[in-house]
């Protein structure tokens, strides 16, 4: 699903992965850990094509992303889910609609987008508050509604940076339940964390990387 | 929390379907957003107003002055006054020359006793003219010519007409309606310069105003370009923001038009009828109006589009 082939990236000042090669297996649950500017971003932003390799290739289901430009790079976005550390809501609008972002991007119909965002808050137990601002919600809730915009599209690939950053260890178990049930129904789980603690209690492949490098892929 | 249920339901539907829901929602939640900050938008809206207004008025003017000068071109004619020694008949054979030209309309002879009846009618001295021993008058012929000639066909008719044997002199001032002629060119071009000018004014006013709504909107933009929004999704409701401020403040300007013409209508009325101009002064009517909301839309799209695409690229997710 997911190939890095002997991929580095270089910053004007240092390196910010080196020589990395790994691979990642469609429906696979991986979490990348390390200290902070190991290179877990880094690994992320390329993923998501916020950044190009400067040598090495990526590819993803069968494609080199270096053949991924323009108008294409919002399409290939579409196939990811995205969670990030600090939920990127956006407060002007309901909860509903922060969810329904992506149907409407993808070009559902309403009667769909309804459907499905009810399903994906049902899915992060905010069902019944989808009418709220974001604003009213807890960090944990917030982080929730993110999660559920992430998959409300049911992507591929869910990818999440330090998507447990801000929260206390009992949401982070909570939230980190919810990717394996997404794992689960056989979507692709990539997690970015530095809780070690937390995430070797999880039986999955954890990806350890140190000042660029791969150090270790720990499976199951 | 409960585990993830199986697909159901559609997927996305086809590119058309897609693409008209999303101006559909583009402009609709583009509308609102400018409804939820009524003061900042009427703001905007009334600066593109006053912009587009004084490029209007003077087209409406102008539409009235050209009204004006057809209306006099009208009522042109030519006397042609006869040598002494040509006497009525002659007189009415050359008007019957000129029958067939299409370029006269009309021709009447006038004897020179009924001329004179009129000259002493007109100046009230009617003993004066009864003791005069000899009528100083010629024959004459009163011409009128096609509506449709111009200033400059008049000359040439009138050269023409000089030329013509047994007509001692042609009377026709054609200088001042090629003066009214040049002063309305003039004013058309005046138009047409403050026109332009003025709806690249509008274009910069709507232009800052949406590029203060990029900035605000940063957030959404770049969350939107990371979920998978392309430039496309982005900029439509900054297009739409962009025609409804530019289409409401074209509307603005048009009722400031007609509030100005409602002000000068009975002074100008008065003008007209001073100048026996058989016709009323009109302000920009209904489609006026509505050309001028249109020109504010086009003026909108325009300069959200050229905003969008200079500004939406620098917004790049981090």
């Amino acid at each position: 699903m997911i190939n890095f082939e002997r991929v580095s990236k270089r910053f004007e000042h240092h390196d910010a992965l080196r020589d990395v090669s790994l691979e990642i297996a469609a429906g696979e649950m991986v979490f990348f850990t390390g200290h902070s500017g190991a290179g877990k971003s880094t690994m992320l932003r390329l993923l998501m094509l916020l950044d190009r390799p400067t040598s090495g290739r990526l590819v993803v289901d069968g494609n080199d992303v270096a053949t991924i430009r323009g108008r294409r790079i919002a399409r290939y976005r579409q196939d990811f889910g995205i969670v990030f550390q600090d939920h990127q809501l956006l407060f002007d609008r309901s909860i509903f609609d922060n969810v329904a972002l992506p149907l409407e991007i993808a070009g559902f119909h309403p009667r769909d987008i309804g459907r499905r965002v009810r399903a994906a808050l049902d899915k992060v137990g905010l069902l019944g508050r989808e009418s709220a601002n974001p604003i009213v919600l807890s960090g944990g809730e917030q982080q929730r509604v993110g999660i559920a915009r992430a998959v409300v599209a049911r992507p591929k690939i869910l990818v999440a940076d330090e998507p447990t950053g801000n929260l206390d260890p009992g949401l982070s178990a909570e939230i980190m339940a919810l990717f394996e049930a997404f794992h689960r129904v056989g979507v692709t789980v990539i997690v970015a964390s530095h809780d070690l603690a937390l995430i070797s209690r999880l039986r999955h492949r954890i990806i350890t990387l140190k000042e660029g490098r791969l150090i270790g892929g720990v499976g199951p | 929390m409960k585990p993830p249920v199986p697909s159901a339901g559609v997927g996305p539907r086809p590119a058309l379907l897609r693409w008209i829901d999303h101006h559909r929602r583009a402009a609709s939640h583009s509308a609102q957003r400018l409804l939820a900050e009524p003061v900042q938008s009427l703001f905007t809206c009334f600066a593109v107003g006053i912009a587009l207004a004084l490029p209007a008025a003077l087209w409406a003017l102008l539409q009235n002055a050209e009204i004006i000068a057809g209306n006099i071109q009208t009522t042109a004619r030519f006397t042609l006054l006869m040598e002494q020694d040509v006497d009525i008949e002659g007189a009415r054979l050359t008007a019957e020359t000129f029958e067939i030209r299409d370029d006269i309309e009309r021709i009447e002879v006038i004897d020179r006793r009924d001329a004179l009846v009129r000259f002493a009618e007109d100046i009230g001295l009617f003993e004066l003219v009864d003791n005069l021993d000899s009528n100083p008058l010629p024959h004459s012929l009163q011409l009128h010519p096609d509506a449709s000639l111009t200033p400059a066909d008049l000359d040439d008719l009138a050269q023409v007409l000089t030329a013509v044997e047994g007509i001692e002199q042609v009377v026709f001032d054609t200088q001042w309606q090629t003066r009214l002629q040049a002063a309305i060119t003039a004013f058309q071009r005046l138009t047409g310069g403050v026109g332009v000018l003025m709806v690249l004014g509008a274009v910069l006013i709507l232009g800052n105003t949406i590029r203060l709504g990029i900035e605000a909107r940063r957030e959404e933009i770049t969350v939107i370009k990371l979920i998978g929004g392309g430039d496309g999704f982005a900029r439509r409701p900054l297009l739409y923001a962009g025609l409804w401020s530019g289409a409401v403040g074209g509307f603005f300007g048009a009722i400031l038009v007609a509030l100005l013409f409602w002000s000068l209508a009975a002074p100008v009325d008065r003008l007209f009828d001073l100048y026996s101009v058989d016709s009323r002064f009109t302000g920009l009517g209904w489609s006026g109006a509505l050309a001028l909301t249109a020109v504010g839309g086009l003026a909108g799209l325009l300069s959200a589009w050229s905003t969008a695409f200079i500004h939406l690229r620098r917004i790049q997710p981090r």
